[in-house]
């Protein structure tokens, strides 16, 4: 099989090149053994394996651009290996000992009692971890802040669940950058071990931290006002429940209805981003129901740990679409999308306007003479699995230029509010990405995203929704 | 090439698997401590791919006697009694530091720690972390480690034990660019792990290539019982080039099944009793037998089923096993795996005294590295155990052993640097050697073995080891070094295995009959050095 793979002697050359490589290999070959076969003829190239059977965490590199252990990855012919994007030291050998380092150790209290079984259950999900630093290499927290990183998070939950450690381990997380991390769940996606990193361990600290008095001020205000109002965000301006109907009929056929969860940023802040929804719904035969008396859905209480008052808000949003009979709950915001198909027990389905429309097949749009490119919403894409329904969406109206990463634009997580720093550093990296692409324009499908990326970025941004309202607007008036 | 002493220490461990971080912990009680690694800490070696368990006597209706008999009846009697003794009354202390220090092992609803049945004990004494036991205990200990002020070299290969005047003062050692640095040492310990790798299956990691026996060898150490390998018997077969990988003992321990191709569960003609929980030898020879006599599955195995088991039961003890076979296609909650014997354990190695003080003053063994603990068979969950227990033990008489502030000698460092020389300007592809070994090993001192295969082997081997090994490039010198070790160790179990002329345990000759069984075998170690070697006869020690 043709493979290429990156080749890098720093002590020689500055920039490292591809080189392809045609070896032979046995079905059900892995990476690594496609590794092997190359040094078997070339022995200069460097790369490290141990265990070959996924315990280690020596050889995780980059296959296709995705962090993988070569170990256990199945090898395909035309592959790229690449190494992990951390510091090379040679060829696919990264620098790992900075980032072991800051996994801190547990630190006996002395007594050799093991913990209960409950204790065990809740630590072991955090034990998986092979310290192959696939995650720490995606993290965008950690290229902008001083952050120790996902894998020093997840051991400092590890070590604060463990009645044996003696460590005051909330305090040396918030040290360590706990406010820093967006919840992208980057980390979590690209986990060997699948261990899920934002929400069993940073948000849990964040709970504990809250638990200790060490919330964030900023964060701390949000809970107020989610008591006072139902809703995260502040009333500045007529907000979309203030100028709609609780039944939107279509305008032809009905061909589905779905309850809307519109979410505090699209209610109060980006209302008209909403209404450019509805027009486009209305258009293409979905009844919408809009329970007025919903309330926000809880995701800034998880993000930043502040679970006390969640429950309550579950309750009432629940409460609202099932005492309507409504089977499918569409959100249109990333962020409520997640949470009420992560966080919540709904008995009714939970789907993203993405899908919806998707699932019914849109009336074809006029195209708008646009080049375009998307950025992903961390809570669509790795929190909701969405990528290709609202790509498939865009290229229905305008042209679809990529970026070369997908990464965090800094607004979710409670950074924006608890960690401006960070969360700007990483919306003027995305935008430098944007620029490169010279798009006219970016597209997005979250309220945060949007409203984010808008603040940094000279590039306008538009909701998926209103590019297809704006196609549809030009067909009509092409007729008219 | 120059090579200055660039690190000194009172303790030099060589390893940082189990052994060898134990090792350190407890050494550095005593003076400065400089731990090297082939791998990045605790990624090498075979202690963060041990799945099963952790054996310690820990139950009021289990007993330290037991747990004695249980590893002189599975060791066919061929284990030093002294380092039995010790194994299995420190067992359950060093499974009480390392609860201490943090290790997650599962748990009864009482608190205690939870054990299950492994093959050839009569109680369930086999302490756990699911089935990644072993991946537990490394991560528990390289906490430790980063939080002692022991000091530790990543990726660096040690080529050579320096000696003066026979007793060992340090070690040469090749660091991540290939530059050749000198380590003096009071007291240096081996915790180099196994060497499964000299055959072409094994369960090993990249690091089990014997390179301690060789180190010690070299340096003038006596090895005994090298001859007893471990052959596995269930390493999966699928997909070839991950042939060997191992499927864990707990499979059967959980209840799973061994079926020919024809559906039969063969077992029961070898060991009615034990069935698929007889011992490893047994049940390695059943496989093999089976395979041989073309009863095997199309890719050359038998089939291990779990099938009837729940599927909960199945992701929560083996979730290791899950997540691998899924990620080859085989979900083995629905489908049977297959599996066939492969080399994963040497019970032989340096000799050592319940101190682990090998015949070579001032150098220590510990971990698998060293022999006599396993005798002819090793029990599962042995391993882990004496990682422990002898690790800690090493670790104590190293640092306690005097300060002699020794420098090597120069002459022996003049060699090593002329060898090392010599590979960059060699003509041999190493790897090429590797392989050469490896297949010749598994075809002439596998699971069955005969004296005129073994001394063909052992000639085709030496002809091997004495090939121009190539290094492309400075950064290829532990290669080829490894490559050397290598070499050495395949040519010391084949020459151990000649010396025993009789089946015991693993070492099977299927061209001696002989009358007596193991309990009253006549002979013990046999023992092999640069000055000397033969085979020791019961009573009378050498
Ligand atoms: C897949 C598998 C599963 C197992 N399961 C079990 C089980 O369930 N229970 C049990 O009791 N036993 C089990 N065993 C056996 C057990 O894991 C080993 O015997 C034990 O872990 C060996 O520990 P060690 O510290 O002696 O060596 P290792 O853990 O093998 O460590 C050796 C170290 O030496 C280093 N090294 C080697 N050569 C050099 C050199 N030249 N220079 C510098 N450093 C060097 C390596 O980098 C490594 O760090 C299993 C073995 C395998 C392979
Ligand atoms: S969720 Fe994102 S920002 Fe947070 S630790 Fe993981 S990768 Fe980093
Ligand atoms: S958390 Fe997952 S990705 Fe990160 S180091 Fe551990 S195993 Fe690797
Ligand atoms: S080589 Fe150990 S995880 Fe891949």
């Amino acid at each position: 099989m043709g493979v290429r793979v990156f080749r890098l002697n720093p002590a020689r050359e500055k920039e490292g090149k591809f080189r392809t490589y045609h070896v032979e290999v046995q079905e059900g070959a892995r990476v690594l053994h496609v590794l092997h076969a190359i040094h078997a003829e070339d022995p200069t190239l460097s790369y490290r394996y141990c265990c070959g059977t996924g315990q280690c965490g020596s050889c995780a590199v980059r296959v296709d651009g995705e962090p993988k252990l070569a170990c256990m990855t199945e090898a395909r012919d035309g592959m790229t290996v690449e190494p992990l994007n951390l510091p090379v030291r040679k060829d696919l050998v990264v620098e790992m000992e900075p980032a072991l380092a800051q996994i801190a150790p547990l630190l006996p209290k002395g007594q050799a009692e093991c913990p209960a079984q409950e204790q065990i259950a809740a630590i072991k999900p955090l034990r998986d971890c092979i310290e192959c630093l696939a995650c720490v290499s995606v993290c965008p927290a950690m290229e902008v802040a001083e952050f120790a990183g996902p894998t020093a998070m997840r051991q400092g939950m590890r070590l604060a669940l463990d009645p044996r450690d003696s460590g005051g381990r909330i305090p040396e997380a918030i040290r360590a950058g706990l406010f820093t991390c967006t919840t992208c769940q980057a980390c979590w996606k690209v986990c060997p071990k699948d261990i899920q990193i934002p929400g069993k361990a940073i948000e849990k600290l964040r709970a504990l931290a809250n638990r200790e008095g060490l919330t964030l001020p900023r964060h701390l205000e949000i809970v107020q006002l989610v008591k006072e109002t139902g809703r995260t965000v502040p009333r500045t301006e007529t907000s979309f429940l203030e100028q709609v109907d609780e039944v939107i009929e279509p305008a032809g056929p009905v061909k589905a209805t779905v309850g809307f969860f519109v979410g505090c940023m699209y209610n109060l802040r980006l209302p008209k981003t909403a209404l450019d929804a509805i027009e486009v719904l209305k258009r293409n035969g979905v009844r919408v129901i809009i329970p007025h008396e919903q309330v926000c859905c809880g995701s800034p209480l998880i993000r930043t740990g502040q679970l006390e008052y969640l429950p309550t808000l579950q309750g009432k949003n629940i409460e609202c679409f099932t005492s309507r009979g409504i089977d499918t709950v569409m959100t249109m915001c990333a962020g409520c999308g997640s949470t009420l198909k992560n966080d919540y027990r709904t008995p009714f389905t939970v789907k993203d306007v993405n899908e919806i429309l998707t699932e019914i097949g849109i009336e074809p749009p006029a195209r708008l003479p646009l080049t375009v490119t998307y950025h992903d919403p961390c809570h669509l894409l790795r929190g909701q699995g969405i990528r290709d329904q609202p790509r498939a969406l865009i290229r229905r109206v305008a042209d679809l230029k990529e970026m070369a990463v997908v990464k965090c634009c800094g607004a979710g997580g409670g950074t924006r509010s608890g960690a401006p720093d960070v969360s700007r550093a990483l919306a003027l990296k995305r935008d430098e990405e944007i620029e490169k692409t010279g798009a006219d324009c970016v597209i997005s499908s979250c309220p945060f995203c949007e409203f984010h990326i808008g603040t940094f970025s000279e590039t306008p941004v538009k909701n998926v929704t209103t590019l297809l309202l704006e196609g549809y607007r030009k067909k009509d008036e092409g007729k008219a | 090439m120059r090579a200055d002493v660039a690190h000194e220490a009172h303790v030099l461990v060589i390893g940082s698997g189990g052994a060898g971080v134990r090792a350190a912990l407890e050494a550095v009680r005593y003076g400065d401590v400089l731990l090297v690694s082939k791998s990045v800490a605790g990624k090498g070696g075979c202690t963060p791919m041990a799945e099963g368990g952790y054996n310690a006597a820990l139950r009021e209706a289990d007993s330290c006697v037991g747990h004695l008999e249980d590893t002189l009846k599975g060791g066919a009697y061929l284990n030093d009694l002294e380092l039995v003794q010790v194994l299995v009354n420190e067992a359950p202390d060093r499974l009480q530091d390392l609860v201490r220090w943090g290790a997650v092992f599962d748990v009864t609803e009482t608190c205690q720690v939870a054990q299950r049945s492994f093959g050839g004990q009569r109680f369930p004494r086999t302490c756990y972390a699911g089935d990644r036991t072993g991946h537990e205990m490394m991560m528990t200990l390289l906490e430790q480690l980063r939080a002692s002020d022991v000091e530790v070299l990543q990726e660096v290969t040690v080529t050579d034990l320096l000696t003066r005047e026979g007793a060992v003062v340090g070690a040469a050692v090749l660091d991540r660019t290939g530059r050749l640095e000198v380590i003096q040492a009071d007291s240096t310990i081996l915790a180099t792990g196994g060497g499964s790798r000299v055959y072409d299956v094994s369960t090993n990691s990249a690091t089990g290539t014997g390179d301690g026996y060789s180190l010690g060898y070299g340096a003038g150490a006596e090895l005994i019982d090298m001859e007893m390998v471990q052959f596995h018997p269930t390493g999966a077969v699928y997909p070839y080039d991950a042939r060997g990988r191992l499927v864990t003992e707990a499979v059967r321990g959980e209840g799973g099944i061994l079926r020919n191709a024809k559906g039969e569960r063969f077992m029961s003609r070898y060991d009615p009793e034990r069935m698929e929980l007889s011992t490893r030898d047994v049940v390695a020879r059943a496989i093999a037998r089976e395979i041989q006599e073309g009863r095997g599955t199309p890719r050359g195995g038998v089939y291990l089923d779990v099938t009837h088991l729940p599927a909960k039961q199945i992701e929560e003890r083996l979730p290791v096993m899950l997540e691998q076979f899924l990620a080859f296609g085989v979900d083995i909650r629905k489908e049977p795996m297959e599996v066939s014997p492969t080399a994963h354990h040497f019970m032989g190695g340096l000799r050592i005294t319940p101190s682990c003080q090998t015949t070579v003053r001032c150098l220590f063994a510990c971990g698998e590295v060293a022999g006599g603990v396993h005798g002819a068979n090793r029990l599962g969950g042995n391993s882990l155990a004496e990682t422990q227990v002898f690790g800690k033990r090493a670790g104590e008489a190293a640092g306690r052993a005097p300060s002699r502030g020794q420098h090597p000698e120069q002459r022996q460092l003049d060699l090593i640097e002329r060898r090392l020389e010599g590979l960059l300007s060699g003509m041999v592809n190493p790897v090429s050697v590797e392989r050469k070994v490896q297949l010749a090993m598994w075809k002439g001192a596998g699971v069955f073995r005969t004296g005129p295969e073994l001394t063909q082997t052992l000639t085709e081997v030496e002809k091997l080891g004495r090939k121009k090994l190539h290094a492309a490039s400075k950064l290829n010198l532990a290669e080829c070094m490894t490559v050397h070790h290598l070499c050495t160790t395949a040519m010391l179990v084949l020459k151990s295995a000649l010396l025993r002329p009789e089946s015991r345990g693993a070492h099977v000759r299927t061209d001696l009959t002989q009358a007596h069984d193991a309990a009253n075998s006549p002979y013990g170690h046999t023992y092999l050095s640069q000055h000397r070697s033969g085979i020791e006869m019961k009573g009378g020690k050498p």
